[in-house]
């Protein structure tokens, strides 16, 4: 089983009302279940966790994050990546994060770049508000459409 | 001096290029055309005889020299579709090769993803920028760096440099070069909406590390393997220990 068929089948059960999910293709089990309980911040949906028995095949869940602020009010925007790619925090490698958890943005500003053979794609927010989390750890790839930033909207 | 009717002469598009900057002097080409408020036109081509800014992937310099080289950027801003992104940057350096066949008959290389080599030497790079909107992009300026007519490289360079006249044996003319890249790489934006599989076809035909031992550097190290094939999207299979990767980006080099 590919990652991409995995995580089409953690989104059909993210979208769905299903809250737990097993499947095996040869010796590998994957099971998807979503964890009702563990509510991290009101208004968004919770994180998702699958585990895997058997090759380790499989990557973090995408939704699990390394930084985070409080959020008080439910209307968040995803900023998600238009291509698959590396992801950088910054415009060089010694250069300072375009972006930290806590900045006040506005629709246009840069965010990160998503780099996919040599073609740097600066991502900037279609959203003005506040980052509320920022989704993937510096140098890393994303896929299509993967959630980047968690932005509070004004 | 670079001759604006030589090069409009042979200039055979009906988008690319029409809209034609020429500069002495500037920072980047490719920064130019990011800069909104420069220009808007779709297809707009800014050239400079000398960039004082030139630059190469993450931090790396590109350097240009006043007449020998051929230094530009092409602003694209319209129809741009994200899945097709890679196939551009593949389309891009796949037009500098038929180019250079085309008026010196030499044998191109093709070097993942986007470096044209002539007899194992880097003739030419390519270096992408795009902004996008959130998931949306918004445009991509696909900028050229091509070694035309220097007499001789000194310096250090990680793939070592040769030019089209160190090659060819003789002066070329940089108008005529730059003309032909522009027609072959709108035949390829035409392309890439047809029959995007024509386009890497004519890439692998061109690329001599499929199917080799290769070494790929990255930030976090290297690593050993085999250049399997590019997929569907232009990314790189590498396989090693029998377990398939997909390349986003890296050095890529035969390991001897």
């Amino acid at each position: 089983m590919d990652i991409a068929l995995l995580k089409k089948l953690i989104k059909v059960v993210e979208q769905s009302k299903i809250t737990e999910f097993s499947v095996q293709e040869g010796d590998l089990k994957v099971k998807i279940s979503k964890n009702t309980n563990s509510n991290s911040f009101q208004g968004f949906p919770q994180p998702h966790h699958f585990t895997v028995a058997a090759p380790s095949v499989v990557e973090a869940p995408a939704k699990e994050t390394k930084e985070s602020v409080p959020v008080s009010a439910a209307n968040l925007h995803e900023v998600r990546s238009p291509i698959v790619g590396t992801f950088y925090r910054a415009p060089a490698p010694d250069a300072d994060a375009y972006a930290q958890v806590g900045d006040q943005i506005t629709e246009g500003n840069v965010l990160c770049i998503v780099e996919a053979m040599k073609l740097m794609n600066e991502i900037e927010s279609d959203a003005s508000g506040k980052i509320v989390k920022i989704l993937v750890e510096n140098a890393t790839p994303v896929e299509y459409n993967q959630p980047l930033f968690l932005i509070e909207k004004n | 001096m670079f001759k604006i009717e030589e090069f409009d002469i042979k200039l055979d598009t009906d988008v690319i290029g029409r809209n034609f900057y020429y500069f002495d002097e500037i920072d980047s080409t490719n920064s130019y055309l990011l800069d909104e408020s420069n220009i808007k036109i779709n297809g707009s081509v800014v050239l400079a005889e000398n960039q004082l800014k030139g630059r190469g992937r993450r931090d790396r310099n590109w350097t240009s020299v006043k007449e020998q080289s051929l230094t530009f950027s092409i602003l694209l801003n319209r129809n741009l579709n994200a899945k097709n992104i890679n196939i551009l940057n593949l389309g891009a350096s796949l037009a500098v090769a038929q180019a250079i066949e085309n008026l010196y008959q030499l044998d191109v290389e093709l070097k993942w993803p986007n470096d044209i080599l002539v007899g194992g030497k880097k003739v030419a790079g390519i270096l992408l920028d795009a902004v996008s909107k959130g998931d949306k992009i918004e445009k991509v300026v696909v900028g050229f760096g091509i070694n035309v007519n220097q007499p001789n490289f000194t310096g250090k360079f990680l793939i070592p440099a040769t030019s089209i006249k160190l090659e060819f044996k003789r002066d070329s003319n940089r108008e005529r070069l730059l003309s032909e890249i522009l027609n072959f790489f709108e035949s390829i934006l035409i392309q890439i909406d047809k029959d995007k599989s024509k386009i890497l076809s004519d890439w692998r035909a061109r690329c001599k590390m499929i199917g080799e031992k290769i070494k790929i550097t990255d930030s976090n190290g290297e690593k050993f393997g085999k250049f399997e094939d590019i997929d569907d999207e232009g990314f790189l299979l590498f396989e090693s220990r029998g377990i398939l990767e997909k390349i986003h980006f890296g050095d890529v080099s035969i390991r001897r």
